[in-house]
């Protein structure tokens, strides 16, 4: 990313000590969600504490990454491309602390399931709906790296998918639900996981806009496709 | 970029494809662009990018330098500034000038604001001068500092009231034009923040255009700005858009702070 040298050197460190911390959050944001996805499949209980205690990392970073982005500010007066490189930093790094609060909570539901024991839970979709998320996330974070507007924008259409699953998800547990009583604390807490992805998968869109701004000056002008429709769902 | 005529047919001022020389070293090329009444238009560029030349081609100031030559028309309200029926003289008084150092004149406070409206024969009495003085004081944001120190020296005050002594000094024959080249390079932050607000405070009653190298002083008093390199008009429009957003690779290089 470094491209033009600034004349004071300094202020090329400062971004590139922006961009890092910023990189390095992504990857524990990834990370961490990755782990809680598994985890829901494998109950693993040494890997939904490690989520959990983990979590403080990532705030801490994101603290760090607004105090590096403050001191730019005062220190730099940042224009025109660094002053959008230090506003998306800013921005991007409360979406990725975020996806990692999603992450700790779909561990902390994922703990009750597994007390609950319940063996008949529906789950197939919700992996999938995962993984999807997941790789929308990491090719965000690689548009960043490479300041891709394109392949940004090309996250920011895929999301549509992650809709379409969690939709179809969301009527799957609860037909579930309807049918066996037994199950309904545990699809309650498999409804939230799925809208927590569902939300991180919204994330990504929100981190594929900021790397078009930071491209190119301005989020992208279409509306966004979206195909949630659980808050339309009346029964099954 | 667009330097087309109709795009500034509303403009108080228009320069036209203005070249300057300075003997055979060409200082601008085919400048062209538009300035708006009653607002504040940065120049703003690397040194001996041609922005302060660019500046004194509105009050004739390179009239002054015998080398010097300048082609092209400068429009004040569609009167070509350049022809020989211009009295310069006349043009300075509608088109007032403040410098990078305050330089007031070696006498006292109401001495340095009278002085040009005694010679443009402005004041009837002194009466009418008095209240010359005290009403381009008080646009100037002097008036409460000096009111009482009206016969002590100028040079008496600090640097930031001199300044503004200046400015008061040009708004007291009357322009409608300010050109300020640099006018806070010589002072401390504080009596920067003053000119700075009063810069926004006198766009109500006049053009202003000031050549600054302090590119958040561009940012935070003008609604143009205006980028020069080495002689050429890189771009100009919104100041809010330079500064967030150039569209040009040199101009973004520039306030970046990736050229000398």
């Amino acid at each position: 990313m470094r491209d033009n040298q600034h004349i004071v050197t300094a202020f090329d460190d400062d971004l590139l000590a922006l961009n890092s911390s910023l990189q390095d959050l992504g990857k524990m944001a990834i990370t961490q969600f990755e782990l809680s996805i598994d985890a829901l499949a494998t109950q693993h209980q040494n890997t939904l504490d490690k989520i959990i205690k983990d979590d403080a990392k990532l705030d801490e970073l994101e603290a760090e990454i607004h105090e590096k982005a403050l001191e730019i500010i005062a220190v730099r007066s940042p224009l025109a491309k660094d002053l959008r490189h230090v506003l998306v930093a800013l921005k991007v790094a409360t979406i990725l602390e975020r996806t990692g609060d999603y992450a700790r909570n779909i561990a902390n539901r994922t703990k009750v399931i597994a007390t609950a024991g319940n063996e008949n839970i529906p789950g197939v979709n919700i992996g999938r709906m995962g993984q999807v998320t997941r790789d929308m996330l990491h090719d965000v974070m690689r548009a960043y790296a490479t300041r891709d507007a394109d392949k940004a924008l090309d996250v920011w259409r895929r999301d549509i998918e992650v809709d379409h699953m969690h939709t179809a998800f969301y009527k799957e547990v609860l037909a579930s639900m309807s049918r066996d009583p037994n199950v309904v604390a545990t699809g309650a807490h498999l409804l939230f996981i799925a809208k927590n992805i569902e939300r991180i998968g919204d994330y990504a869109t929100g981190i594929a806009e900021q790397v078009h701004f930071l491209v190119h000056g301005a989020v992208p002008e279409d509306s966004r496709p979206k195909a949630d429709r659980t808050s339309r769902v009346v029964g099954v | 970029m667009d330097t087309s005529v109709e795009m500034m047919s509303d403009s108080k001022l228009k320069a036209q494809k203005v070249n300057v020389f300075y003997a055979e070293k060409q200082a601008l090329f085919d400048v062209s662009l538009g300035i708006d009444e009653k607002s504040v238009t940065s120049f703003i560029g690397p040194s001996g990018c041609g922005k302060s030349t660019f500046l004194r081609c509105f009050n004739r100031m390179n009239d002054v330098i015998p080398s010097c030559r300048v082609q092209g028309q400068i429009l004040l309200d569609d009167v070509d500034l350049n022809s020989p029926k211009i009295d310069p003289v006349l043009l300075r008084a509608r088109v007032g000038m403040v410098f990078q150092k305050p330089n007031p004149f070696p006498k006292t406070v109401y001495e340095n604001v009278a002085y040009g409206p005694r010679i443009h024969g402005l004041a009837a009495n002194r009466q009418e001068m008095d209240f010359i003085v005290e009403d381009s004081l008080k646009k100037a944001g002097l008036w409460k500092e000096v009111s009482d120190r009206l016969n002590d020296q100028a040079t008496g005050l600090s640097g930031g009231q001199q300044q503004r002594l200046c400015i008061a000094r040009a708004i007291a024959i009357g322009p409608d034009i300010l050109l300020m080249d640099e006018p806070c390079s010589a002072l401390d932050p504080i009596a920067t923040s003053i000119i700075e607000e009063l810069i926004s405070d006198l766009q109500s009653r006049f053009t202003i255009l000031i050549v600054t190298h302090s590119m958040q002083q561009a940012a935070r008093v003008s609604q143009k700005t205006a980028y020069f390199h080495l002689g050429q008009l890189i771009e100009y429009g919104d100041t809010k858009g330079i500064f967030t957003r150039p569209q040009n690779e040199q101009t973004e290089a520039y306030i970046s702070g990736k050229i000398g």
